[in-house]
This record gives C-alpha cells, structure tokens and sequence, in this order.
C-alpha cells in the first residue's frame, strides 16, 4: 500500500558528502575572523593561584585572551539542568575553570589570533600558576573518608546517593530458592565522533550567531543566554560529523567562551578541538560498578532483582546522575520481573566528566542482567538462552506495562531470540565448540606450543571458541518528566513529555521543501523525512528537499529538538507526518476550487492532483470552472502559481501560500507521562527490541578475542527506510563490539589521562570489526504515526554483554567468569592466567 | 619563514607562499579552499584527510606542504569531473558507505588508491587496506560493500 514507507531509496545527503560537499563548522570562514586555542590544565586536580596572559597578549597576531577572572566578571554559570538533577548543594559551574581545575584538560584560558598557529604559539605564554592537589583517580579512592575533595562545598566526594524499588523486593528475596550475586563493572569509553567540537561565533550589534556541532542546540541556545545573558541568540547547526551523544553537553562550555572572544574581540572567532583534546575533555560515558543479586526460583524464573551501582562521575557536577536515571529507560530490559531496587551512587573524582553517550547508562543495565542470566544458567546448569526463554515477557502481553511504568508497545521477544539462535547456527556451534575446546584444553594442558598447522615454522595452538547470546531493548523518544520520578522536588525540570515542529513548503514551481526541527548528525534524516513528504504529499522523494541544516531562527524545535534520546522516530516523523497531511489538505482544498471538484473526489499522484470521478454533481458551476470534469487535472507547480500568485484564483478565506508547520507531541504519552506516587514514569516512548548472538575465538596466549560471527535480529518495528535502519545497526553493534575488545579509556593513579589518541584508545578498524548479519523481525508499534519504533543507540546496548558472554563460554573450561569490560588481550590474558585482582576466578591466587 | 611552492590540484596549477610549518591538509584546506578534506586527528590514525600526491595515497596531515612542491595532487573534489559522480562516489552513495561523511573522502580515496593497485579485492584485501582509516558511524560492512560495487562498476 505504501509506496514509499520501507522502501531503501537513494540516500539525498550522501551525494553532496562524497563529492566533498559536506559543510561542517570547520569548513565556514568569515571575513576579519579569528582563531581561537584553549589553555588546558596539566593537572588532575591543583589549585589555580595566578592566571597571567601579558607576554601571550603582546604576541603579533594576538587579537584577545579570556582568562578565568575575565570568566567570573563577564558570565554568570550555568544552571545546573536536568542531567544535575539530586545535586545537594548548589555549585556554580562556569564555561571555564574558576580557582580549581579538576580533571586534566579542564579549559583554563582562551586565546585568539589571527591564524590557529599563532593562537597556539601563544598558549605557551600564559602563564599559569598551580598548586597541585593529590588526585582521586578512582571512585574507590574518591569515596574513601579522607580522600581530598574535589567540591569542597558537598563536603564528600560521594555528591548523590538514592534508590528507586519496584514491587516489593523483600517478599521476592524471601520466596527465593537461590540467590545469584555477582559483581560486574563496566569502563570509560567515549564513540569519538570523527569531528570533534567546533565553533564559530559572530556578534553583531544586539545579535550573537554561534555556529556549533551541536546535537542539541536549545543546550547552546539556555547556555548562551545562561552564561552571557544573551537573549537574541541564533544557533545554527551545519552538517555535523558523529555526535553519539558527545556532543550535548560540554560543548556548550566552548561555544560559551568562543562567543564570549568574539563580544571582546569584535570579531568572529572560530575554535576547532584537536583529537587529544577531545579525548581528554570533550567527556566519556561513566565507569559503572554494580553489586548484583538475584532472587531465583528452582525452575529459573528470575523473582527479583537487587543492583548498587556506583557511577564514577568524573570531576564535574553537571552531569552528576544521568548514567543513573537512564536506567529508567531499560530497567527490566526484555524480562517479566515485577520486584527490582536499584540503589546508585555518584562518586566523584579527578577524570573528564561523564557525558551521555550511545545508550548512556542502557548498555550498564543491559550488561547487568545479561551477565545475571547467564550466570543464573550455569548456577542451574541450564542452557543460557533456556533461562531467558523461561523469563521474557510473553508476546500476548504487549502492550506491556513494566513496574517502573514503561510502556512496551509491541514485541516478540521469544521470536528473536528463536531465530537468532536458528541464524547463528547454535547447535552447530556447540557441537564445533565441544570438539575444539577440548583440543585447546588439551593442548594446554600438555604445555607445550600446540600442533603447527601446514607444517610452518610458526606454532599456531587453537584457540577456545565460544557463544553469547543475549536480549535487549531499545527505548526511544525522551519524556522530558522522566527525572522527576526520582527527584520529585527538583527545580530544574525542562518539562515535561516532547514537542517538536516540522515545516514543509511546496514552492512556486512546485518541487517541495522540508524544514526538520532537530540536527541531524548522519543518521540520514533528510532522506526519510523525505519519503514521508513523499508519501503523504504523493510526490516521488527527490522532489522534496530539505531547505537546510538546523537553524534556531527558522526551524520550528522544541525540548525533544535534539539529536539524542532516540528523539527523531517519534518526534520528527510524527512533526513531518503531521506538517505533511496538513499541507496536503490545503492543497486538495486549493485544487478543488479551481477544478470546481469536490476536495474528497481528488487523488494525487506525481505532484500532479486529478479528479478520480465526478462528484460535481447537483452542485452548480462557478463561472470559470468547466474544466471541473472527470479526468481534469492540475500540477504542483500550477498550483504553486495560484497560491502564491494569482489571489483572484483563490478560494475566499484560504490563507495564501502553500506552507504548513506542525508541532508534535507523542498523542499516547499519557498514561504516566508524569510520575504516580509509587515512581513510575514513562522513561521513554517505544521499545525497539533485538537479539545478539556473537561467536569468539580467544587465543589462550595472547588474550586477544576474535569476533568469528556476529548476528543480530531486530524489531525496529515498521522501518521507512530500511538501509538507514540497517546502517544504524551496523553502526551502534560495531560501537559496542569495540567497547567490549578493549577501547576505552586509561587513567594512571595520578589522574593523567594514557590515552589521548585513538590509536592508544584503541578503536577498532576494518579489521577486528567483524562482519555484523542482520535479519529484521518487525512488529509494528500501535501508538506510533507507521508503527515505527527507534534505531539508533540500538545495538550499542547489547553488544557489550553478547561479546562478554561469548568470552566467558569460550573460556569457561579454565573456569573463568568475565566480569569487567574491556576485554582486552591484556586482560583476557590475565582472567586466563588468573592474575585478573578483583575480578578474578573464584579461587584463584 | 615563507616558501613559494608551485604544484598543480585537481588538474589546475597553483602557486603561493605557505609557511615551512603548514600541513599539506591545512594549506589545502585553510590556503586552497578545498575543505573535502578532513581533520579527525591531524597525527595520521584517522585517514580522513588522505589524498594523493602523485600516484601515493598520504594522509596530508602527515606532509608538510612545501614537501608537496612541484607535484600533482587530488583531493576527493577533483575525482570525477563537476557535478558529476566518480563510479567508487557513486557505490558509496548507492551502498550506503557513510553516514555523517565526516570520514567520507578519506575512505573514498582510500578506495581509488586501492582499486587503482588491485582491480578485484577480495573482502579481506578491502579489510587489510581500509584499516588505515576509521569510520564511527557505519561498523564498516556498508563501507565494504561499497568498495566491492565500485570494483565491479570500474571493471573494463
């Protein structure tokens, strides 16, 4: 029926973006403009005594520098916001450091000249006086009782503690026949967009335009007026290269500070981050530690579910519990418990701040239960995808409502994971899996090099090859109210639900044009708007096209207008949906007054509108309108004409103009939009679901994991254009995959961040990447505008677990338990040869 | 200290004074105007920025450009003629290669250096030769895909 929703159509964006057409911030010059460097501190945690920029300033070609106290006399700080939400004690937070820095590679200072070499040149001749302070580099260290404060006004470095509880947990402990504890901890990575910050900012009489990778611009637009108090602000997001969440909230303390150089300077100033500095400041997803315990039944039904999370928030307060509260959102992940208490904590200490990221706290809770499963299934001797199996919510049951109040609106859970076990071949690898392990364990054993294979010179000893298989779900589209839940008294809350517009035009020749009210950062949005338009308007896609990149002066946004939280399913496509079928009215209204044909007779096809049959019947001609007959026909671009030219064609009372905005909100947001007394919320709005299942060779003597397969089935529900859902898999799996071999980030105990480049960070190429498969098992959403559900963190969520898991059944005949993310060839290494401290085997030295 | 240096871009001669310090990404970038290429890490992990001087696959962030005088260089905008799509563009925009095409160019002349060499890789000769660049967006398969097409499109 459709002809255009789930159709793969040809990509609008990507032939401007190979050809090197792409216009990102880096790319825009103005005249006079200037390029700005930021100082950075070398220290993890020091106390600034004296700031002194005169030799950077007699510089040539130094045009400005921002120093601190230029900071705390020309800005106010920020409002804490939403992600701050718990914070005890009011603490101002500035674009750039004041009197302390915290984490290495805090801002400090700023200075701009006329080329970026100079403005380097200069960095050096700012003078900074430190007194260095013991560094707290673990959450462990920060939380001990006479660790050094990093806030000295909380007075601990543990800044939030808290809890939310389901059901009634106690009960579900007490009917348990076993409990199943396990410690798990998850590491610092980042997804490092290819792009990192950038801005420019413009200040003209009254106005300041800042040009900024933002994936939420209303964060630059508060920020700017927060800190500057600026009210006549334009933020304008250009094509922007990644974002993953990194790019919400930090940037906002450079787009602060390349604003505040420009109103000193006069002048436009550009500040492009380098990698390092990305690395070491531009935030990371939180180091999450959990003390899990499970109430169990004899048969594996999973009764309840107790989790301690501590979250290792770095040296900022912004961002103090947002790893915490996005648990909300997959509390349950895909399971039918009823009894959970999550208690969290937020620890502070001497590393970059914590900032959302692919999933934010999702992958954490997905880890948790994963690893739980699969160690309930070895506590019981039963098959892992057997003990999933027994514990999911049961396709009859959606809508499903879980005990926090998230609404799952559709899925089949057991399905998934049937075929993802069918496409991975399960019983086929097990049986390859018994016959290798056993040679592997053998050969170890033996001791010596193993069997050369080919008769080369080199051993090659086999390596242990294992099976994960693991389930999640993907939550889309934020409710805004979802923190309130957990902070009821708060005082920052944005709001409350989504709101979102779109825009779209047909011109005067009749082609059309989209407006979005959110950034899009390559996910391909112009693309699918597009085949909406095309859709609803009947009109063949590359007829429409998007007027532009984001602009706060011309596109029609609101709170969900942010390129994060799953946002664009919901809110874009039901905004485009809606701008289109008003549009699509006004047209028909258009078209049946001038072809003196009743409005429900007309049909579109090909931008062209024609009369289906003739329903003029009884009704008396106007003068002018013989051709009102069957078969009569009128174009876009005739109608175009009309309407924005010939009043006197018009029918009396029609606006002129073929234009419509519609601002959406999600229609089934109640029930639960706002929390109930007993804490639920709706955290998020649709549930996308998938399951994984990785098979991974392990090499017993160096550590390192190959990724031998990996499969996915997925249930995006009704997908517009399934290559963009596809890409988005490929993507967030490939991320997660990534994370789990060993990318990330190392501190040394002094709170130096060792990792500054992506090579030492270690991401993974075209070549420990593996091959992702996917099949789509969709099943429509019932509350969304197509039944479409989210693709985009997505596969980021599971993947960490279905590689650990894969790990530990590879290496379960050594009796080793993975618990602690990244596995890498260092680590692996040291589980095999039990030397992994904390996390080693049960019984190891 | 200033250095006259004279190459041509793109198939057009140029002339102009760069200083000794200036990358050959920048001078292409901030001095020529050709911003298709991309800085993602300015220390040679990334590829983003790779073009070719002369018949070399370089990553420019890695070359000065006074070591670029007197030769032939082409960036991702001098591939195919204006407005017009070379065959390997063309299957990354029909596969789906990219997504923020941030590190678009990069893999696309990644690509021509590698199909110029070997006409018909295999999937792991593409792996091997592409993990000199990094993509966050794609996982790479789409990227693989891509190449695999562009091998076929350009066979004679």
């Amino acid at each position: 029926m459709s002809q255009y929703i789930g159709q793969s159509v040809r990509s609008k964006e990507a032939p401007r973006l190979v050809s090197g057409h792409g216009r990102y911030v880096d790319d825009l010059s103005l005249p006079r403009m200037l390029y700005a460097s930021i100082v950075r501190s070398p220290y993890a945690h020091a106390r600034i005594l004296s700031v002194r920029a005169d030799d950077a300033v007699r510089l040539a070609g130094v045009r400005g520098v921002v120093t601190p106290e230029d900071v705390q006399r020309l800005t106010r700080p920020f409002k804490p916001g939403r992600y701050a939400a718990g914070l005890r004690v009011p603490i101002p937070e500035y674009a750039s450091a004041i009197e302390k820095v915290r984490y290495v590679g805090e801002p400090v200072a700023m200075v701009a000249a006329d080329t970026r070499a100079k403005a380097e040149d200069a960095l050096e001749l700012v003078e900074i006086q430190y007194e260095p302070l013991t560094a707290v580099a673990t959450a462990d260290d920060a939380a001990g009782a006479s660790a050094p404060l990093i806030y000295e006004e909380l007075g601990s470095n543990v800044a939030w503690e808290g809890y939310v509880s389901y059901g009634d947990v106690n009960a579900a402990f007490g009917r348990a026949d076993r409990v199943i504890s396990e410690k798990l901890k998850i590491h610092r990575y980042s997804s490092t967009p290819l792009e990192p910050f950038a801005c420019l900012a413009e200040s003209t009489v009254g106005r300041l335009t800042i040009w900024c990778n933002s994936q939420s611009p209303d964060v630059i637009y508060e920020a700017a007026a927060e800190a500057l108090g600026i009210a006549d602000v334009r933020v304008i997001v250009p094509d922007v290269g990644g974002g993953f969440g990194q790019k919400i909230h930090l940037i906002r303390k450079y787009a602060v500070l390349t604003a505040l150089m420009a109103i000193r300077t006069g002048r436009p100033v550009k500040w492009i981050e380098d990698r390092s500095e990305h690395m070491m400041a531009g935030g990371h997803s939180c180091e999450q530690e959990f003390d899990v315990e499970a109430a169990v039944s004899a048969n594996g039904e999973v009764l309840g579910l107790r989790i301690c999370d501590t979250d290792d928030v770095g040296g900022s307060v912004s961002t103090l519990t947002i790893h915490f509260t996005n648990k909300l959102n997959n509390l349950f992940n895909t399971y039918k418990v009823r009894h959970l208490r999550l208690e969290g904590r937020s620890v502070l200490t001497n590393k970059c701040p914590v900032v959302p990221n692919r999933g934010i706290g999702k992958p954490g809770m997905c880890f948790v239960w994963e690893r739980i499963m699969d160690r309930i299934a070895q506590e019981l001797s039963l098959d892992p995808v057997e003990i999933r199996r027994r514990n999911l919510i049961a396709a009859d049951e959606f809508p499903y409502t879980t005990p926090n109040g998230n609404i799952y609106g559709s899925g089949n859970y057991k399905e998934l994971l049937d075929k993802v076990v069918a496409n991975v071949g399960y019983a086929e690898v097990r049986r390859q899996q018994a016959e290798q392990n056993a040679r592997a364990l053998d050969e170890r054993e033996e001791g010596g090099s193993g069997k050369a294979e080919g008769g080369g010179s080199v051993p090659l000893r086999r390596g242990f090859i294992g099976i994960g298989v693991v389930i999640g779900v993907e939550p889309g589209g934020r409710n805004a109210a979802r923190d309130m839940a957990i902070f009821p008294h708060s005082k920052q809350m944005p709001g409350a639900g989504g709101v979102e517009g779109a825009t779209v035009k047909i011109e005067k020749n009749g082609s059309v044009v989209l407006t979005l009210g959110s950034p899009s950062c390559g996910q391909s949005h112009e693309t699918t708007a597009s085949q909406i338009v095309a859709e609803i308007l009947g009109i063949a896609p590359e007829r429409v096209s998007l007027s532009g990149t984001f602009d706060t002066a011309i596109s029609p946004w609101g709170v969900s207008s942010s390129n994060s939280g799953n946002n664009f399913h919901l809110y874009d496509v039901g905004a485009v949906h809606g701008a289109a079928t008003r549009l699509r009215d006004k047209v028909l209204t258009l078209a049946a007054h001038v072809l003196g044909a009743d409005s429900g007779a007309l049909q579109i096809e090909d931008g062209v509108i024609s009369v289906g049959r003739v329903t003029n019947v009884g009704r008396v001609p106007r003068a002018g309108q013989e051709q009102s007959a069957r078969g009569a026909a009128i174009s876009f671009a005739e109608l175009g004409k009309i309407a924005y030219a010939n009043q006197a064609q018009l029918p009396a009372g029609f606006e002129p103009g073929l234009q419509a905005t519609y601002y959406h909100s999600h229609p089934h947001a109640n029930p639960l939009m706002l929390p109930d007394a007993e804490g639920r919320v709706r955290a998020q709005y649709t549930f996308s679901s998938a399951a994984h299942a990785a098979v991974v060779e392990v090499d017993p003597d160096t550590g390192r994991v190959r990724v031998l397969r990996y499969v996915i089935v997925s249930d995006n529900g009704t997908m517009i254009n399934p290559a963009v859902v596809d890409g988005q898999i490929y993507g967030s799996a490939a991320h997660g995959i990534s994370v789990a071999l060993g990318e990330g980030f190392v501190y040394g105990s002094d709170g130096q961040l060792l990792t500054l480049t992506l090579l030492d960070y270690g991401k993974s190429t075209t070549l420990e990447t593996p091959r992702i498969e996917i099949e789509h098992s969709p099943v429509p959403d019932p509350f969304t505008t197509f039944g479409q559900k989210a693709a985009g963190e997505g596969a980021a969520i599971p993947s960490p677990a279905a590689i650990a898991s894969a790990v530990e059944d590879a290496l379960s005949p050594l009796g080793v338990r993975v618990r602690q993310l990244p596995l890498s060839p260092e680590r692996v290494w040291e589980l095999i040869n039990g030397r992994a401290g904390l996390y080693s085997p049960p019984g190891a030295a | 200290m200033k250095h006259t240096i004279k190459l041509r871009i793109n198939g057009e001669p140029y002339e102009g004074e760069v200083e000794a310090r200036t990358l050959l990404v920048q001078f292409l970038r901030d001095q020529v105007g050709l911003t298709g290429t991309h800085i993602g890490c300015v220390v040679g992990e990334c590829g983003a920025c790779s073009v070719l001087v002369g018949d070399i696959l370089v990553k420019s962030c890695l070359m000065l450009a006074v070591q670029a005088n007197g030769s032939e260089v082409t960036t991702i905008e001098g591939l195919a003629a204006r407005d017009a799509l070379h065959p390997i563009q063309e299957a990354f925009v029909s596969k789906r290669g990219l997504q923020c095409g941030f590190c678009t160019p990069g893999f696309v002349m990644a690509s021509y250096a590698l199909l110029r060499r070997n006409p018909n890789p295999t999937e792991e000769q593409i792996r091997q030769d592409l993990s000199s660049n990094l993509c966050m967006c794609t996982g790479y398969v789409q990227i693989v895909e891509a190449v695999k097409e562009a091998a076929a499109r350009l066979q004679p």
